[in-house]
């Protein structure tokens, strides 16, 4: 279990991460690589979204370019404050403070949940899928971004203490096991790095 | 916090609805409110707008 594993302990990291997130996140999670993610998604105008683990708003940001109807949901306030100031409380966007694995909404609230930067945080990321799939409307589709394995045995060690990080078989086992059918992966990141980020899409089931 | 969003939030606990209690509005947003599970009776503050729908044993400490 890694030390951010704790959600204490993560909401603290965040409430100091929050100052300096959008400056370093770049690095790690660039406009190109979210608008590869995005592409992935493939939304429709009029498509009801779910941004989990929303933070300073990037990937938000990017899901407003296809629809309107984008929602936000966080447990940190720091993080989220600097999402207030890019996009209004609920002019653009409608936040709530919740939790990934216990997501306040009704089932079948959404086409479509987006989690970018969010699922190495979470204690049990099987149990947060499936309550995407939950909220998820039949046929409805879930994209997450999250960390590859690293190559290195230093990264790796210190990967493992820290946070969760997972390769594509782990990914498919995550999503198999939280009920998902056509799961697919994509490796991204910038030139120097192109392998630094795992992206997964997967389709909610017809049957729920 | 829009009152449309009461249509799809529930209780982060056992999914249940939600009653809405009103504190103050402002151009037909709720600045401030509890949300009250009708299931298991468990409030939930909404607080300068936004909802708090995390579960209780993820609720910031109140400082005395």
């Amino acid at each position: 279990m890694g030390v951010l594993e704790d959600k204490g302990r993560a909401r603290l990291f965040y409430r100091y991460l929050s100052t300096v997130y959008d400056r370093i996140n770049p690095f790690i999670w660039n406009e190109e690589m979210r608008t590869e993610a995005l592409e992935m998604l493939a939304l429709d105008a009029d498509d009801r979204v779910l941004d989990v683990g929303c933070g300073t708003g990037f990937g938000t940001e990017g899901l407003l370019q296809h629809t309107e109807h984008v929602y936000g949901l966080d447990q940190s306030e720091g993080q989220l404050e600097k999402a207030w100031a890019k996009f209004g409380k609920t002019d653009r966007v409608d936040f709530t403070f919740g939790d990934a694995e216990r997501l306040p909404f009704a089932d079948d609230s959404f086409d479509a949940v987006w989690s970018s930067g969010s699922i190495e945080y979470w204690p049990n990321p099987v149990a947060a899928l499936r309550e995407f799939r939950r909220v998820v409307k039949p046929g409805g589709k879930v994209l997450v971004v999250g960390p590859n394995y690293p190559r290195s045995t230093v990264f790796q060690k210190l990967a493992d203490a820290i946070m969760l990080f997972y390769d594509e078989a782990e990914a498919d086992r995550m999503f198999r096991d939280a009920g998902f059918e056509a799961i697919e992966h994509r490796t991204m990141g910038p030139s120097y790095k192109p392998d630094v980020a795992i992206t997964t899409l997967a389709r909610v089931p017809d049957d729920g | 916090m829009k009152r449309d969003l009461m249509d799809i939030i529930c209780c982060p606990l056992d999914k249940h609805d939600l009653d809405l209690d009103v504190e103050s509005e402002e151009d037909d947003e709720v600045v401030a409110g509890t949300l009250t599970c009708t299931d298991c009776g468990e409030t939930y503050p909404i607080e300068d707008g936004i909802p708090n729908l995390l579960p209780p044993d993820m609720r910031e400490e109140t400082p005395a």
